[in-house]
């Protein structure tokens, strides 16, 4: 099916259920489309939009005996020249950011995305995932400097597996769904459990930074 | 059908381009060897097309399908090379560079033709590894936290460019 133009996400669906877009955001085969099809499960057929070169995977649930229906957008190979179209970021409730363990080029890279994103949406929740930990499972011993210093929860993953992905996604949607309501807390009870866990030696002055950003996080709680 | 047919070997034929396989056939015992033509070949083809021309060809799809696509690309691009005249020797080693994930390489930044390559090359590796629904260990919604394992810090954060963050 193709059609040209994108959903209003600020109005209900055609059966009044509440609508959310979460957008997928990587480089190029990190595995964003795996593991958006492993949590749909085998058989599922995305729609594309034809304007803009993206695949779009609809996907209905129920959260507190609520009818949901949530598009998640994969890039479709556009993430090649570097920047999404601004419609990829438009009215978006959360974003899941992937990079491949195997790849270090695609973690140095998440800045960037991150860039890109806080362009467009400067407030959503965006999740951090480390895709294809069954390639390597050292991985998972590591801790990942990215996500922590930019407050995102973190999601050691595999699509080939299964590990986390539906974790990851159903978090996913409860952060988006926490967004477009106004409400921190879901983002602020992910934060409470990250800061559980110490990380390993961190440089002095990432700790300062790092405290700079939990003032500014506590201020504007 | 395509699971009693074993393929051994395969390889290409420059003049005129095909692709060949020695496969054997489980049913009978007997090795067999099969040209498959590549009619309307230059060196301008897109590999994409051709494979998929290969792929629902009626007469070669139930051999093609017992290719992995990577390794198919390889031998149709050693050809193309061929057409645009460049040696064997030559084409090899470029083709041993592809069939390479480097992990500092910004595959951002690659040609679609390579791109896909080495999202094959990846595709074959994940296809291994893949827990698919209806094998035992199967299981929708797998959860596993590793917070409780000691964590030591990344050394992909050691270098300057974390900065940046």
């Amino acid at each position: 099916m193709s059609t040209n133009s994108q959903p209003d996400y600020d109005k209900p669906g055609d059966e009044g259920e509440e609508r959310v877009k979460i957008i997928c955001l990587g480089d190029s085969a990190v595995g964003k489309s795996k593991l958006v099809e492993r949590f749909l499960m085998d058989g599922y057929k995305p729609q594309q939009l034809s304007t803009f070169a993206l695949t779009l995977f609809n996907y209905k649930t129920q959260i507190d005996g609520k009818t949901v229906s949530v598009d998640f957008w994969d890039t479709a190979g556009q993430e090649r020249f570097n920047s999404m179209h601004p419609s990829y970021y438009h009215q978006a409730h959360a974003c899941v950011m992937v990079f491949d363990c195997t790849r270090k080029i695609t973690y140095k890279n998440l800045p960037e995305w991150l860039k890109d994103l806080r362009t467009y949406r400067p407030e959503i929740p965006c999740l951090c995932a480390a895709n294809k930990i069954d390639e390597d499972m050292d991985t998972t011993k590591k801790s990942f400097a990215f996500a922590k210093k930019n407050n995102m929860p973190f999601y050691y993953v595999s699509a080939a597996n299964g590990t986390n992905v539906v974790r990851l996604f159903k978090d996913s949607i409860r952060a988006a769904l926490a967004y477009k309501h106004n409400s921190t807390d879901f983002m602020d009870e992910i934060m409470k459990e990250l800061e559980n866990f110490e990380l390993d030696p961190i440089p002095s002055k990432v700790k300062d930074k790092e405290k700079e950003t939990e003032k500014i996080t506590q201020e504007k709680s | 059908m395509a699971d009693t047919l074993q393929i051994l070997k395969c390889g290409v034929r420059f003049d005129p381009p095909a692709l060949v396989l020695n496969y054997k056939d489980r049913k009978t015992g007997k090795l067999r060897s099969r040209s498959m033509p590549l009619r309307n070949f230059n060196k301008n083809s897109g590999i994409d097309r051709i494979m998929q021309e290969l792929e629902s060809n009626p007469r070669h799809s139930k051999f093609i399908r017992l290719m992995s696509p990577a390794q198919l690309q390889r031998l149709l691009t050693i050809v193309k090379d061929k057409l645009n005249g460049l040696s064997l020797e030559a084409s090899i080693a470029r083709n041993n560079l592809m069939d390479q994930i480097n992990p500092e390489e910004n595959l951002n930044k690659v040609d679609p033709e390579i791109l896909q390559r080495k999202k094959l090359l990846m595709d074959s590796s994940f296809e291994k590894k893949r827990i698919k629904p209806g094998d035992p260990q199967f299981e929708y919604n797998v959860e596993v936290d590793f917070d409780e394992v000691a964590i030591e810090t990344s050394n992909w954060d050691s270098d300057n460019s974390e900065i940046d963050f």
